[in-house]
């Protein structure tokens, strides 16, 4: 729900002009900053920011300041937790020594990579996964009904973004879903995340802005709700609505605690004990989270902890427990230790560790906040000591989760929750998907799973309508409903009614449905109806081979899936480009087969051990 | 040229076998079985005429793939009802004992059998989606209650189901020979076997080969905006059962059916055939329900006219 990150302050100091054009380097709004050490003495400065994934850091280390009998109090840890929302002071608090600390996603730190990459002992390391997001959205106005139209006809939508906050990291993930860069899009950077600076504010009062990054709160506040379009009424905006959502694309915001390379050298069991605690903590705090949500009963336990959220970022962020506070927990997917593992140590997981980083620094390089790539480091934990630390059981990832198909749709009406889409095309009688040709599709296909976890990956296989529809003619000739005169190339087509003979025409379009729908065609050694159904069989056979394809390839180059994403459709004739082709060129048009990234309940997902 | 002819057939004839192999791996059969009393009569050669479907039914049904579902529907209810085979994946270690038990007994309600088998299809496919779904009527003589035959045959290929028909030993072709996809005579016991065999094991629904060049020519004069509507009627299949029509039948009758024969039940088809139903000869004739109108309609008549009488 709230990813209230008051980015409001970052965005004053960076004074960022309206235009994705005018971007402005992270150095020029930091300024210039010498290195200092880390100072040795206790507690250790932590910035948290508000966040879900943060309530497991005060669970773990008991409030703001570690208590004796809270889990890093035991092991040994002496933290002080400070506000850290405004990320620019955190990257100077960090530079100059006061917390060897960062918090924040790996997008933000991709922003400042080039600031804080430039001297080896500030380096970051990347400790910690804390979660994913669920509570992150772009909400867009009724004429956008996927990523796709964000460029549609060589229109560009203009989209309002809070500037150097989570949401750049949101857009530029959404965009990349669709094969579109910041240059196809127009973005309209806002100082803040929500407020009256904020980009939904931005786009109720400006009609101009076609889609909005938008938190929860200020999502439901201009649809009604995820699955809702408003109405006009009560604030919200008439037929906006979710155009995507971090519920369904679920590993596109990765929250992330990074430290000083110099300090990780001399304080390595620290930063375990840190981990360890962390991952211990948010075992619990999920269990109550998950509990409190099964049985709407605060257990005295959860309702402490959803206490300290409220006091520590506040009544005006979280003005009730059960609904705004505990909202912000359910918004935030918390990254187990399996999950740590994926992310940090499976190299094919295309939403780990290598993949979000390359992103981050391709954001940064491309959208003007660097001029170079200086990465981070992995933390190279050993996870076994982790779990022995954590005292949680050692758990390693699933690279392949084996399932079923996450649902059946059988209206084959997937347009209202279509997020995103492509297609690739196959020859007539084509019987198998190379990896050689369909590659490219492939990758992508295979990233969209990845980053869409909770999303259904629609495999929509579709047939060539040509050869029913030459069915359809043969048995009405058979049947004796329609005649033929004329030579091949000139033949002439009669439907013989009671009144004789008329040539077919538009006109005649409701006698010939009825026809068709009473069966008359059938029955006969050409049945239109029966080639329609083979066709609906060869199309799902199709999407059938494709996934199986994507299956084979993903196996043979390493790469995580999570098989219940995957579902293949067949459309056969039912929507074709071209009704009545007129030539292969026209038939081939429909020879193709569709991958739609379909919303669904991301509870229906098999995920259990391929929690990253 | 010549090899760029001979690899395209080559290619259409491996992706019309792949399709037949997948509609043979995703086919959905009921065999709706004449077990009426005529069934008892021996073949031209061989044995009776039910022993001879028991032993291909066992036969074909132990070859079915695993991803096929076979239902087996009798005219006559047995021990068990009217499913001798339950429509599902088919249990090979319960073949023997549920076709052993087949007696030949009764009448031959052809279209009442022809709706229940229907709709099990309809509401498999309902389920399903994908797949080649079928009737295969095996009989040996003409339905004692055509009337139905006669409102639900269009019905059932207006919601693309595929009607096949064996003749059992009949003399002549059965009334529903022109009628439906594929008709075949068996007249043996081997014969009986290979037509069921090529029903449930071996045909495809159709050629899904894609299109040839000479498509486009035969298409050419056909409306576009005709033959979108044409794919919108193709392809919004109707699932509810039979007789509560979604799709009503084809009333036009362009080629008017056959007139419904007696069956020939005795090699030297001479016999009539009594067309009681329930009675242990299947055969066809004037049917209850017709009986039951032509009473009506005749008391109707009869009022009709000592009412014109009574006013005088």
């Amino acid at each position: 729900m709230f990813r209230t990150t008051l980015f409001a302050l970052t965005a004053c100091l960076l004074q960022f002009a309206s235009t994705a054009t005018a971007q402005e380097k992270f150095s020029s709004i930091t300024g210039p900053l010498d290195v200092t050490p880390v100072a040795k003495s206790e507690p250790i400065q932590v910035p948290f920011i508000t966040w879900g994934g943060d309530a497991a850091t005060f669970y773990a280390n008991g409030g703001l300041d570690t208590k004796p009998d809270s889990i890093y109090g035991k092991a040994g840890l002496k933290l002080k937790l400070t506000p850290g929302d405004d990320f620019v002071q955190q990257v100077k608090d960090y530079m100059g020594g006061k917390s060897p600390f960062l918090r924040g996603t790996m997008r933000m730190l991709g922003q400042a990579s080039e600031v804080i990459g430039k001297d080896p002992r500030t380096k970051p390391v990347i400790l910690l996964q804390l979660s994913w997001s669920a509570g992150d959205h772009i909400v867009s106005r009724e004429g956008l009904k996927t990523l796709n139209d964000l460029k549609k006809d060589g229109k560009k939508a203009k989209i309002a973004c809070q500037q150097g906050g989570p949401h750049v990291g949101l857009l530029y993930d959404a965009l990349a879903a669709a094969q579109l860069t910041n240059q196809d899009v127009e973005i309209v950077f806002v100082d803040d995340l929500t407020g009256p600076n904020g980009a939904a504010e931005k786009f109720r009062t400006d009609p101009s802005i076609d889609a909005c990054c938008v938190i929860t709160p200020d999502m439901i506040g201009l649809t009604g709700g995820v699955d809702s379009a408003g109405t006009g009424a009560e604030g919200t905006v008439k037929g906006a609505h979710v155009l995507v959502s971090t519920q369904n694309m679920s590993r596109s915001i990765a929250d992330v605690y990074a430290v000083r390379h110099d300090w990780y050298e001399a304080n390595r069991d620290k930063a375990e004990k840190f981990v360890a605690g962390y991952l211990q903590a948010a075992v619990q705090v999920k269990k109550l989270r998950d509990d409190f949500e099964k049985s709407q009963r605060l257990s005295p336990e959860y309702r402490n902890l959803l206490t300290q959220c409220q006091t520590i970022f506040g009544e005006e962020v979280l003005p009730t427990l059960e609904v705004d506070a505990h909202g912000l927990l359910l918004d935030c997917n918390f990254v187990s230790l399996p999950g740590q593992i994926a992310f940090f140590e499976q190299s094919g997981n295309l939403s780990g560790y290598n993949s979000k980083m390359t992103a981050a620094l391709d954001l940064a390089t491309k959208w003007g906040y660097a001029t170079s790539r200086r990465g981070f480091d992995p933390s190279g934990f050993d996870y076994r000591k982790i779990a022995k630390l954590a005292n949680i059981e050692y758990v390693e990832p699933s690279r392949i989760v084996q399932a079923e198909g996450v649902m059946e749709f059988p209206d084959d009406d997937f347009d209202d929750d279509t997020i995103v889409s492509f297609t690739i095309s196959f020859e007539p009688n084509q019987t198998d998907f190379s990896v050689d040709r369909y590659g490219a599709e492939f990758d992508r296909a295979l990233q969209s799973a990845s980053t869409f976890g909770g999303a259904a990956v629609v495999i929509r296989g579709h047939s060539d309508p040509t050869k029913t529809l030459v069915q359809l003619l043969k048995a009405g000739i058979e049947k004796g409903i329609i005649r033929r005169t004329g030579q091949q190339g000139s033949y002439k087509y009669f439907l013989n009614t009671q009144n004789g003979s008329n040539e077919l025409d538009l006109g005649q379009t409701p006698a010939l449905v009825k026809l068709i729908k009473t069966g008359a065609f059938e029955g006969a050694a050409d049945s239109p109806l029966q080639t329609m159904q083979a066709a609906l069989n060869l199309s799902h056979a199709r999407a059938e081979q494709v996934k199986q394809a994507i299956v084979n390839y993903a196996e043979k180059k390493g790469v995580n899936v999570n098989l219940s994403q995957l579902q293949p459709v067949g459309a056969g004739i039912a929507d074709p480009v071209v009704s009545k082709p007129s030539s292969m060129a026209e038939a081939k048009q429909n020879m193709r087969v569709e991958f739609r990234i379909v919303k669904v309940n991301p509870e229906t997902l098999t995920e259990s051990d391929f929690d990253f | 040229m010549h090899r760029l002819l001979l690899a395209a057939i080559l290619t259409a004839g491996s992706l019309i076998q792949a399709s037949a192999a997948l509609a043979a791996d995703n086919l959905n059969v009921v065999v709706i079985l004449d077990n009426s009393g005529s069934m008892q009569e021996g073949m031209n050669s061989g044995g009776p005429r039910i022993a001879a479907a028991k032993t291909a039914l066992q036969k074909v049904l132990d070859q079915t793939p695993d991803s096929a579902k076979v239902g087996v529907y009798l005219l006559n209810p047995g021990r068990k009802g009217n499913w001798l085979i339950p429509l599902g994946p088919v249990d090979k270690s319960a073949i023997n004992d549920a076709v052993s038990s087949l007696r030949a007994d009764g009448g031959t309600p052809l279209g009442k059998s022809m709706k229940s088998a229907a709709d099990a299809l309809l509401k498999l496919r309902e389920e399903q989606r994908y797949g080649d779904y079928k009737l295969l009527i095996v009989s040996d003589g003409e339905a004692t209650d055509a009337n139905l035959v006669e409102r639900y045959l269009p019905e059932i290929q207006a919601r693309g189901l595929l009607v096949d028909v064996i003749g059992v030993d009949m003399a002549r072709e059965h009334s529903l020979a022109t009628r439906t996809s594929t008709y075949r005579n068996a007249s043996d016991p081997a014969s009986l076997e290979q037509a069921i065999s090529a029903v449930v094991l071996g045909e495809s629904g159709a050629d899904a080969s894609d299109a040839g060049e000479s498509d486009f020519e035969l298409l050419a004069s056909f409306p576009s905006e005709m033959a979108a509507e044409s794919l919108n009627a193709l392809t919004t299949l109707a699932n509810d059962p039979v007789g509560t029509s979604g799709r009503n039948s084809y009333s036009a009758n362009p080629r008017p059916a056959p007139p419904v024969a007696n069956s020939p039940h005795f090699p030297n088809n001479s016999a009539p055939v009594g067309n009681q139903p329930g009675g242990r000869n299947g055969g066809g004739g004037f049917s209850f329900g017709k009986m039951l109108f032509l009473m009506v309609f005749i008391v109707i008549v009869l009022r009709v006219i000592s009412f014109i009488a009574k006013r005088r």
